[in-house]
């Protein structure tokens, strides 16, 4: 299931501050151009996805596997809280989190 | 089909063809050869070899569920319950919770998954069973009903809303999926014994008395938003019953095809009838269609492509909508040779009804892909 060694991600080799932003913002780049072609509409990193008359948890469902598909992280268990996938910014650093815990481990 | 499978296949076609109307009739499927399956990896195939699985990918599990579907709706049912409850506890569980109870539901004990309630079946939100903690434990009470495989299962995998005691902190409200093996005191387990169609899967309703549980049966540890929690436990069981269903038109078109072969009517076989002709094409139509929209969202999960999760709904939609009229099409055919209760077209018309209801109805799927028209537009 896990496909930690396949993500097409941005690398987290480099140890300049500069490198991580950068990657941080390749990943919110990213789910914004997700979030636009799925909805047709244009998002803001704080916009509220799930604010009233926005979208289902069967959305929810889409951003999860994206998010595993694109940066090559697992969402399980307590992670996949709605406030990890409220706004674009919450989804990077969600997947930021998860890309560090991951290569703490060595994994 | 694909390798794996096929000794698979034929091993269970000995194994349950046979005796599937028999099972019909008396509303009960052998324990011993349910564990046996479930030993064998073969209820739940999409469990990894990490924890004694067989490893299926979506593609070849749902080509072996088809296979289970076109001979013993009952028992694929059952396979749907068990590989329901390993996905749930897979995706919501912990490391430890899933090293802990994956490897018993590969193992051959047997698991069904709760979530309808009297008041609360489409619109889950109106959940009432109750998982309140008391430290180190939990404790549910409420009552779940039609829980397919129930009557057989070793443990239960329930959902419900979650109360704190007040005790821990940044708990998010929102609702839990427990484990709960179904000998804890406080559990009882009553058969529904007159269900319209898969007569052998072991529907049943559960109550829930003061049942305690140990907080680390709580899938995950926290409280989700029970439309997330309820929507990611049901894409495994939609995918499931979507392969049972074209298991299900599978096995009425070789029967339908078989008599129309044979039985001759008017002094030519019943295929040369046009009208008779035509049901064989609709049969055709409906079990090709409800395939390759079932291969599509197969390859969407192996892919991990986020077009999985409306191709789940249009594939349990399409596949279960063609069976309860395939099947119907099929009695047609057969006339007075299928209509004897538990021939395997009665059987197919009679389960594929319920497969319009179960896992969201047609109703509710129609509402999903509507909001996802409307949730798409410009």
């Amino acid at each position: 299931m896990d496909t930690h060694t396949q993500g097409q991600t941005t690398t987290r080799t480099a140890s300049t501050v500069h490198t991580a932003d950068q990657a941080e913002k390749d990943v919110q780049k990213d789910i914004l151009r997700f979030l636009q072609t799925r909805t047709k509409r244009t998002w803001q990193p704080e916009t509220d996805i799930f604010a009233s008359g926005g979208q289902s948890s069967l959305f929810a469902m889409e951003l999860v596997v994206h998010l595993e598909k694109s940066f090559g992280v697992a969402i399980r268990g307590k992670d996949l809280r709605l406030d990890n996938f409220r706004t674009v910014v919450s989804m990077t650093e969600l997947v930021h989190r998860l890309q560090a815990a991951a290569g703490g481990t060595g994994d | 089909m694909t390798d794996p499978i096929s000794f698979a296949s034929t091993e269970i076609t000995g194994l349950i063809a046979g005796d599937a109307e028999e099972w019909d009739r008396t509303g009960a499927l052998p324990l011993d050869l349910l564990r046996k399956l479930g030993a064998d990896g073969r209820l739940c195939g999409q469990v990894p070899a990490t924890y004694g699985g067989w490893g299926l990918d979506s593609a070849a599990n749902g080509a072996y569920t088809a296979h289970v579907g076109s001979l013993c709706s009952s028992v694929r049912s059952v396979m749907t319950s068990q590989g329901m409850a390993a996905w749930t506890v897979e995706r919501f569980g912990t490391p430890e919770q899933r090293s802990d109870f994956l490897p018993l539901l590969t193992g051959g004990e047997l698991a069904a998954v709760g979530f309808s309630e009297r008041g609360a079946g489409s619109d889950l939100a109106a959940m009432s069973t109750r998982v309140r903690r008391d430290g180190d434990t939990v404790v549910l009470d409420g009552h779940k009903v039609w829980v397919t495989a129930a009557h057989y299962a070793d443990l239960l995998v329930l959902f419900g809303m979650f109360e704190d005691d007040g005790d821990s902190e940044g708990q998010e409200e929102g609702a839990v999926a427990v484990v709960v093996p179904a000998s804890t005191r406080g559990v009882r387990i009553d058969r529904v014994h007159d269900p319209l169609g898969c007569r052998a899967a072991g529907h049943a309703d559960i109550t829930l008395d003061e049942v305690r549980v140990p907080l680390t049966h709580v899938l995950g540890g926290a409280a989700l938003p029970l439309s997330l929690l309820v929507t990611t436990a049901l894409a495994y069981g939609r995918m499931s019953v979507a392969w049972g269903s074209v298991g299900i038109l599978r096995g009425c078109l070789t029967a339908a095809a078989r008599h129309a072969t044979v039985r001759e009517q008017f002094g030519v076989p019943l295929g040369e009838h046009q009208l008779v002709a035509r049901h064989l094409a609709e049969l055709l139509v409906a079990e090709q269609t409800a395939t390759r929209v079932c291969e599509h969202a197969s390859r969407c999960w192996d892919e991990g492509s986020p077009d999985q999760v409306m191709a789940t709904v249009l594939a349990k939609h399409i596949s279960a909508g063609n069976a309860a009229r395939g099947a119907a099409t099929a009695v047609q055919v057969l006339a007075s040779a299928g209509a004897r209760d538990s021939h395997l077209v009665a059987r197919a018309y009679r389960d594929a009804k319920l497969m319009e209801i179960i896992e969201g109805s047609n109703e509710i799927c129609q509402l999903m892909l509507a909001r996802h028209v409307l949730g798409s537009a410009a």
